[in-house]
């Protein structure tokens, strides 16, 4: 390797800095000349939207129950930790994927993929080492084989339903929002609507063993996530009409599964 | 709220152009278009099709105006569309048919000049003057995407890390490790041709 370095203002010039543009084209022009005033985007109406969407069904589920039945007998202490744990890496995902900071006009991928891999741990440590049960009132199945599985497809799927309406509203919302780093805005997205369906779990699901909340709540949690990540930078490639039909058909989907 | 003189002025400017005001738009363009324009020569290494990508990329933030952030800083936004706009050209451009020769060539275009006629005698005002720029372009074009998009944004055009990572969607961490991989093959390259 040589010694001799180069001056960085030859990058400059080799593409072309200072060069003068072309002027606009006439379809620009076209375009700018016939404009009318817009209604700009507001930093937390996106978030607004999708957290008033997708708590609905779940606040419904709460008001009316039934409740695990070992909800008395467990430590208030674990439980107010349990909701504040769930509900904050709800929260904080969905804010990262949703609201620019201030001063950008797009939500920081990075800080979206960052904050929700951060609470998906979080919440994945707190399974395996702080699940409680209470003794004669929490449904314990087996360690392993289909009773354990069964159970955990059984929350997968409660957290999928919750998941999908963030995600179909948030996906709706973003598609033509985010032109680069869809993944990881879709995985925060997917991560925050898992966390809600998570968080409704601590309140409904009777089965209080490690290998089920890890492998049906933390699971469906990171399920959604994954799905939120496939699904963003797809539609953010179509065009706006097929992006409308694949969320429709997706909401279709969530009735009939609801 | 954009804290720079430059970006408090492009904000004002990108507020009075969601209003409806042209001439907004216009000292916007004046003031973007050129370093746009570079940025997307450096990604796709074609003027021409820098300058086509470039009214594009103007176009989409005209279509894209309402999701404006009022007080914001448009400039990375801009850019971030203007690197979606390159990608997807370059995108494009991998997937179009070429003709080839029958020994399976690619045959080379005959230059032409804008007027139409053949290239001899008419400089190409796409190429650089400079050999040290020609010799610049031709290493950037041999540097893998992501490493010249991270190398061009924090080197050349001085956006900072996060702003760069913003724009790719990609990390900071990623960012600096790419531009600092582009920097160290860019100084083998071009330290060579300059040695020999």
């Amino acid at each position: 390797m040589s010694t001799k370095d180069f001056d960085d203002r030859v990058l400059g010039e080799a593409t072309g800095v200072g060069a003068l543009p072309p002027p606009p084209s006439p379809d620009l022009l076209r375009a700018v000349g016939g404009m009318k005033p817009v209604r700009t985007r507001r930093r937390f109406a996106a978030l607004a939207v999708v957290a008033v969407a997708g708590l609905v069904g779940p606040a419904i589920v709460l008001v009316r129950g039934p409740y695990r039945r070992d909800l008395h007998g467990l430590p208030i202490a674990w439980l107010c930790a349990a909701a504040a744990l769930w509900g904050s890496a709800a929260a904080l995902s969905l804010t990262a994927a949703l609201v620019p900071r201030r001063g950008d006009v797009l939500p920081a991928p990075s800080r979206a993929s960052r904050v929700s891999a951060m609470a998906m741990t979080a919440l994945g440590l707190f399974a395996l080492l702080a699940t409680v049960d209470v003794p004669g009132l929490s449904m314990l199945p087996a360690e392993r084989g289909w009773t354990l599985f069964d159970s955990c497809l059984h929350c997968i799927g409660t957290v999928g339903k919750v998941a999908v309406v963030f995600l179909a509203v948030g996906l709706a919302i973003l598609a033509r929002l985010v032109p680069v780093g869809g993944a990881r805005v879709g995985m925060a997205l997917g991560a925050a609507g898992g966390a809600v369906g998570g968080l409704l779990l601590v309140f409904i699901c009777p089965f209080a063993q490690t290998a089920h909340v890890v492998g049906g709540h933390v699971g469906g949690l990171v399920l959604a996530s994954i799905a939120g990540a496939l699904l963003l930078p797809a539609l953010a490639r179509m065009r706006p009409a097929s992006t409308a039909v694949i969320v429709a058909l997706f909401a279709a989907l969530l009735l009939a599964v609801g | 709220m954009a804290t720079e003189p430059e970006a408090q002025e492009a904000a004002e400017l990108m507020a009075r152009y969601c209003r409806g005001d042209a001439a907004a738009f216009h000292r916007l363009y004046a003031m973007l278009a050129a370093r746009i324009l570079a940025y997307l020569t450096g990604l796709l290494g074609d003027k021409a099709a820098a300058e086509d990508a470039l009214q594009l990329t103007f176009l989409k933030l005209h279509e894209a105006r309402s999701s404006y952030v009022l007080g914001a800083n448009p400039i990375p936004w801009l850019y971030t569309i203007a690197h979606r706009t390159g990608l997807d050209e370059v995108r494009k451009r991998k997937r179009s048919r070429v003709r080839l020769s029958k020994d399976g060539d690619v045959p080379a275009e005959p230059a032409a000049h804008i007027t139409g006629t053949a290239a001899e005698g008419h400089p190409d005002p796409a190429e650089p003057a400079e050999p040290a720029a020609a010799g610049a372009l031709a290493a950037l074009a041999q540097l893998p995407e992501n490493q010249r998009q991270a190398l061009i944004l924090t080197k050349v055009h001085g956006r900072s890390i996060a702003d760069a990572a913003m724009i790719t969607g990609s990390t900071p961490g990623a960012i600096k490790q790419r531009a600092h991989r582009a920097y160290v093959t860019l100084r083998q390259l071009l330290g060579r041709k300059e040695v020999a």
